[in-house]
């Protein structure tokens, strides 16, 4: 595809004889948000690393606007670690500009971007601060602006929601939607499946260092078919154990997730569920993206 | 290879950041101070003890000695009758500092003169009685002799021997003493200075990596850039801390006589304390060759290079300081075993032990400029160090490099050496 922003090709990275990334190819297109999910350990962030650039693979290419991943590469790339992490004592704005400029910005530039991304967040007013006396969440923010300020045509969010407050997540979240309208693709990181949900366009599922599963989220979500139930109910929950030919997920005390097996009836399991609580709410839906990844995953261990 | 101007970025940064921090200017100030009181607190120490009163008491069988010695010092010395025996119950009771028996065979050459005291006297007490029986039985055993004057002057002059080095070119006076005190000083500095200058390369790598920055620097510049940066804006640092100390110190030297004298004023006490401060004037008066900065400097840089990438990679390998004393370990043994040599090597500079020693990469920084003071070195052994010193450098800079870049990325635990080992091995 012409418009492909990232492209890995049978990438491995091998730490001694653990294999971080076995063998991954996909691609990222221009003006999604690509997602990228999987449990802690799957070979995330060590696909990450290898994107912009801080570990090499050990075999494969990886390839940025067309080009192999390298320091050209990494001046076009935003990139929003994990582990957040500024200069304590380092200004506000001193610290943006220094991590603008080393991105290639002019001076100029810099400051005049990050006036702008600061005046953003509402956080123009701590420019002359030390980010050592700023709370976590303001960090947080100067730190996103760090990311952005050199204005990449790709950016790379790991776990971008980690410790923010809901209102900070919801700013983030507009900020995101807004940058991928403006045409920048987005790189997303994250083992919440329910943020995938709401944000991604494509997704790359990885387990234990291998891709399972990638796509066009929607249309992942549609081959699965409606084989999925969301039953609301009052009473005794026990019941959902009994249930034959059904997988549950997200049980609470009043709500469940079902997951039709084989050919199971759905009209069967609705008269069952009766016998034992009250029906409030019984709809056939798509399966979750937790769902199909813990289908993918158990599926792949099968076999 | 390298990105010249990121390179630029970094070495301003972590030039500026510490040239601007407190800790900076606190050393920086606080250094020739401490100096200044090393210099001038023995003075001032002196001054203050002169306050207190002594007073002895000469029991003088000789008839003579006793008199000379009160007409030396009244305050200090003071006739007494009273019998040995009644003295020793005075000092036992306290009642006097310490008394001194002159017995009258003393002036025959024979016996001694005994000073008792409560255990409080000093040695400045006891060596000016000393010092002052024997001039006084020395002046009176002359006079009974009718020594002539010019005599006499004979024996109480001095007899000065200058050591004098002869180099290639000619003449050359030479106050071996001086360049000895200053090869140490110098190579005592350059031993601090790579501590204090490698520690801050450790802290530095250590709080990148725990407070995650790197991650977000290695994203922009290559792990190798962000080393050279550092180390080469951490020695400009150090530069500027040396040249402030320089122009400290000469503005020191010059006034250091003058204020000294300004402390001590006028008095009797103080004339020894007064000679001192002549001599710490006179001190300053054999030339430094340019030589010898030269050298100085460029074994600092050179020593620092070679050691702050030893630093960095130890602080890339740990989380916390506290572990890094077990890795830090050999690197603490490099640096002081040159300190145990110093004395051998300042002592007899050419010897086989002296030049082997002060040619090994590790040692050179401390162990040449001290040979380079006190005597003028072959030119090939000053080449060929350099050369060994600048290849080591880049050895341990690429090994270093090597650590660093995979040691940066890994949290939560501590390295071995073994793991050290992998590091550098991997691709």
């Amino acid at each position: 595809m012409s418009d492909s922003i990232v492209r890995f090709n049978g990438v491995t990275k091998k730490f001694g004889d653990f294999r971080a990334v076995d063998d991954v190819s996909f691609e990222v297109r221009q003006g999604r948000i690509f997602g990228l999910l999987g449990p802690n350990g799957a070979g995330k962030t060590t696909s990450i690393r290898m994107l912009t650039y801080i570990l090499k693979p050990d075999s494969g290419s990886i390839t940025v606007f067309g080009i192999p991943a390298g320091p050209e590469t990494q001046a076009r790339l935003g990139y929003l670690p994990e582990e957040r992490g500024l200069y304590k004592k380092m200004k506000v704005g001193e610290q943006l500009i220094y991590l603008a400029r080393l991105r290639g910005l002019s001076r100029q530039d810099a400051r005049e971007r990050i006036r702008y991304w600061l005046e953003r967040f509402g956080a123009y007013e701590w420019i002359g601060q030390e980010v050592g006396e700023l709370s976590k969440g303001m960090q947080q923010k100067i730190q996103f602006v760090a990311t952005i300020s050199h204005d990449p045509d790709c950016l790379i969010f790991d776990e971008p929601f980690s410790g923010l407050d809901p209102i900070n997540s919801e700013m983030l979240k507009d900020v995101i939607l807004e940058l991928r309208d403006a045409g920048k693709t987005i790189f997303f990181a994250t083992h919440r499946m329910e943020q995938v949900e709401q944000l991604c366009d494509d997704i790359a599922l990885f387990n234990k260092g291998q891709l399972i599963l990638n796509g066009d989220l929607n249309q992942i979500r549609s081959s699965y078919g409606h084989n999925s139930i969301r039953l609301r109910f009052t009473g005794d929950s026990r019941f959902l154990s009994e249930l034959k030919n059904v997988r549950v997920n997200n049980r609470s005390t009043n709500f469940a997730e079902l997951r039709l097996l084989q050919d199971a009836d759905d009209q069967a399991i609705l008269r069952e569920a009766q016998k034992y609580v009250r029906v409030q709410g019984f709809e056939l839906v798509q399966p979750s993206i937790q769902e199909i990844f813990i289908d993918s995953v158990t599926r792949e261990d099968r076999s | 290879m390298i990105h010249k101007e990121k390179l630029l970025l970094i070495i301003q940064r972590e030039y500026l950041t510490r040239l601007k921090s407190k800790i900076f200017v606190v050393t920086t100030i606080l250094a020739p101070v401490v100096m200044i009181l090393l210099l001038v607190l023995p003075a001032i120490i002196q001054t203050m003890s002169g306050d207190r009163v002594r007073q002895f008491l000469v029991y003088d069988e000789t008839g003579a000695v006793g008199q000379e010695l009160v007409a030396g010092d009244s305050v200090y010395y003071q006739l007494t009758d009273a019998d040995p025996d009644s003295l020793r119950q005075s000092l036992m009771r306290g009642e006097i500092e310490g008394y001194l028996v002159i017995p009258h065979e003393l002036l025959d050459g024979k016996g001694s003169a005994v000073f008792y005291h409560g255990g409080t006297a000093g040695m400045t007490v006891t060596s000016r009685i000393r010092s002052d029986v024997q001039r006084v039985v020395r002046d009176i055993r002359l006079d009974r002799l009718d020594t002539p004057p010019e005599v006499r002057h004979i024996l109480s002059e001095r007899v000065q021997t200058e050591n004098l080095t002869i180099t290639a070119e000619g003449e050359e006076a030479a106050d071996s003493d001086f360049y000895m005190v200053l090869g140490f000083i110098m190579g005592f500095i350059i031993y601090g200075a790579m501590f204090g200058y490698g520690a801050v390369i450790m802290r530095s790598v250590m709080e990148e990596k725990t407070s995650r920055i790197v991650e977000v620097i290695a994203s922009s510049v290559r792990p190798f850039e962000l080393l050279m940066g550092k180390v080469i804006g951490v020695a400009m640092l150090g530069l500027t801390q040396f040249i402030l100390w320089a122009l400290a110190g000469a503005v020191l030297i010059a006034v250091a006589g003058p204020v000294i004298a300004l402390f001590l004023g006028a008095g009797p006490e103080t004339a020894e304390a007064a000679d001192a401060a002549a001599d710490v004037a006179a001190f300053s008066i054999p030339a430094i060759g340019p030589m010898i900065w030269i050298s100085f400097v460029l074994f600092f840089l050179l020593g620092f290079l070679i050691y702050s990438s030893l630093f960095a990679a130890v602080g890339s390998a740990v989380d916390q300081e506290s572990d890094s004393q077990q890795l830090q370990l050999p690197i603490i043994m490099l640096i002081i075993i040159p300190l145990m040599f110093l004395f051998p090597v300042s002592d007899d500079p050419a010897s086989t032990l002296s030049v082997t020693l002060s040619m090994i990469p590790f040692f050179a920084p401390i162990l040449m400029p001290v040979r380079m003071a006190v005597l003028q070195i072959p030119i090939w052994q000053f080449g060929a160090t350099v050369l060994l010193m600048i290849l080591t450098f880049v050895v341990l800079m690429w090994m270093s490099a090597r650590i660093y870049r995979t040691g940066i990325l890994m949290y939560g635990k501590k390295a071995s050496f073994r793991e050290l080992w992998r590091w550098m091995r991997e691709n």
